[in-house]
């Protein structure tokens, strides 16, 4: 029996070590178990991506037929991740800064940073800047859902706050009251045309 | 008693002897040095005539790079050391010193494997990543090179080492002796891929589930030999040993 790698339905490559037993088991060696779940740290994090997603909640270890089912599961060997294996997974990508609480004061559900707010500053103005949007005021809802898609499409209004605040030092960016609340204007900032 | 002198020019009379026996010892140890060095370098030059000679001989050949191996260990040479980066055989006419960047892989492998096979890898298995890591083109890399790296690696106190399991040769990356019984496990293990259980150690091995137990439990909690399936359909509890399971990277 060789462990390899497969391609899910959706496109994604799961790595060979997602068809091995026990890699869906809590390792009761701490030096093991950390490398176990630094793998499953790499391995969320990279489904999010592909999938774009967001969030991810103790739960889906409890139901089918959600988003994780890929990875949280491997019926060709019949194993699945237990909803306390996952509890301890958030609990460490939350220490590790790669995911937080959302809504705080709970430790059941994370947003995922499987970018850094930095990193979603940059799209953020460039999406901003080249769809012609630069000293406009917006509402966040035009950048979470926007006309035609894009890589902010259904962003966490948690990130964008991150990513405008990262901006807004930057000097590329300034929050606005309004009337349905909070607006953000965007500049093209110094050095950038 | 000896006589001893008395007063303040006693002092500068034994600091005076002092200053003479250094210089004298400086001056016998720098015609040694000397010596050594002017043998050194005769001794260089005809190693360094040898390696130009066979240069290519020494690259491709692995049977003739394993004899030359073996006439350096012999006269007690070792290629690896010198006096600039690479060793002698970097000095030699940019000779690429493959050996030293051979064993520089084999740690790359060991350590980045490390984590899925608790520090024990297949000599087979190594051999083909070592291979794969340097690209189709590399020249052909025996066991025999891999032996000899692994010995080049030995001062760093590493605890590579090549160990026989079973008649198979495996590498050893981690200060960890094996005992016996843990031995029986990874061979029993490789027959199942990787997956072992108490009762095949009770059933095949004879052995009590006691001793069964403990020793499967110590490579889990102990020596992080082994990881825990604790959704096993049979056993309920099985353990899986990552040096007997066959990956695909």
């Amino acid at each position: 029996m060789t462990l390899s790698t497969q391609t899910t339905p959706s496109g994604f490559l799961l790595p060979s070590i997602h068809s091995a037993p026990p890699f869906f088991t809590e390792q009761p060696n701490p030096t093991t178990q950390a490398i176990a779940t630094d793998h499953w740290i790499r391995l969320i994090l990279t489904y999010a991506r592909h999938r774009k997603l967001f969030s991810l909640k103790v739960e889906d270890a409890e139901t089918s037929g959600n988003d994780w089912d890929e990875i949280l599961k491997n019926e060709r060997i019949n194993r699945k991740m237990l909803p306390s294996h996952l509890s301890n997974i958030l609990n460490a990508m939350v220490k590790k800064n790669v995911a937080v609480y959302e809504p705080p004061k709970q430790t059941h559900s994370v947003v995922l940073y499987w970018r850094t707010p930095e990193e979603w500053a940059e799209a953020l103005h460039e999406w901003a800047s080249s769809t012609g949007q630069l000293n406009t005021i917006m509402t966040y809802y035009d950048i979470t859902d926007p006309p035609i898609n894009s890589e902010l499409t259904n962003i966490p209004i948690l990130l964008l706050k991150k990513a405008i605040a990262v901006l807004t030092r930057l000097g590329k960016a300034q929050v606005i009251g309004i009337a349905e609340g909070e607006g953000v204007r965007f500049f093209a900032g110094l050095g950038n045309k | 008693m000896h006589r001893r002198g008395v007063g303040l020019a006693a002092f500068d009379r034994q600091e005076q002897s002092n200053k003479s026996f250094a210089n004298l010892s400086s001056a016998l140890s720098q015609s040694q040095v000397d010596h050594l060095h002017s043998q050194l370098n005769q001794f260089r030059s005809a190693l360094a005539h040898f390696a130009s000679a066979h240069r290519d001989s020494i690259k491709n050949d692995p049977s003739f790079r394993h004899a030359f191996q073996q006439m350096c260990s012999s006269i007690g040479v070792d290629p690896l050391a010198g006096p600039r980066k690479g060793g002698w055989w970097a000095e030699l006419f940019g000779l690429s010193d493959w050996q030293y960047e051979l064993g520089v892989q084999i740690v790359d492998i060991c350590v980045s494997t490390r984590e899925g096979n608790g520090g024990m890898i297949e000599m087979s298995e190594l051999l083909r990543l070592v291979t794969k890591l340097r690209g189709i083109d590399g020249n052909m890399i025996t066991e025999d090179d891999i032996f000899q790296s692994i010995k080049t690696l030995q001062p760093l106190g590493a605890g590579y080492q090549v160990v026989d399991i079973g008649g198979r040769k495996m590498v050893r990356s981690v200060v960890k002796e094996m005992d016996e019984d843990q031995t029986a496990v990874l061979v029993l293990a490789r027959e199942g891929g990787g997956r072992i259980v108490e009762d095949q150690l009770i059933q095949q091995k004879k052995w009590t589930r006691d001793r069964a137990c403990n020793v499967l439990e110590n490579m889990l909690l102990r020596d992080g030999l082994c990881w825990l399936d604790a959704q096993d359909e049979h056993s309920g509890r099985a353990y899986w040993l990552p040096s007997a399971m066959q990956w695909e990277f």
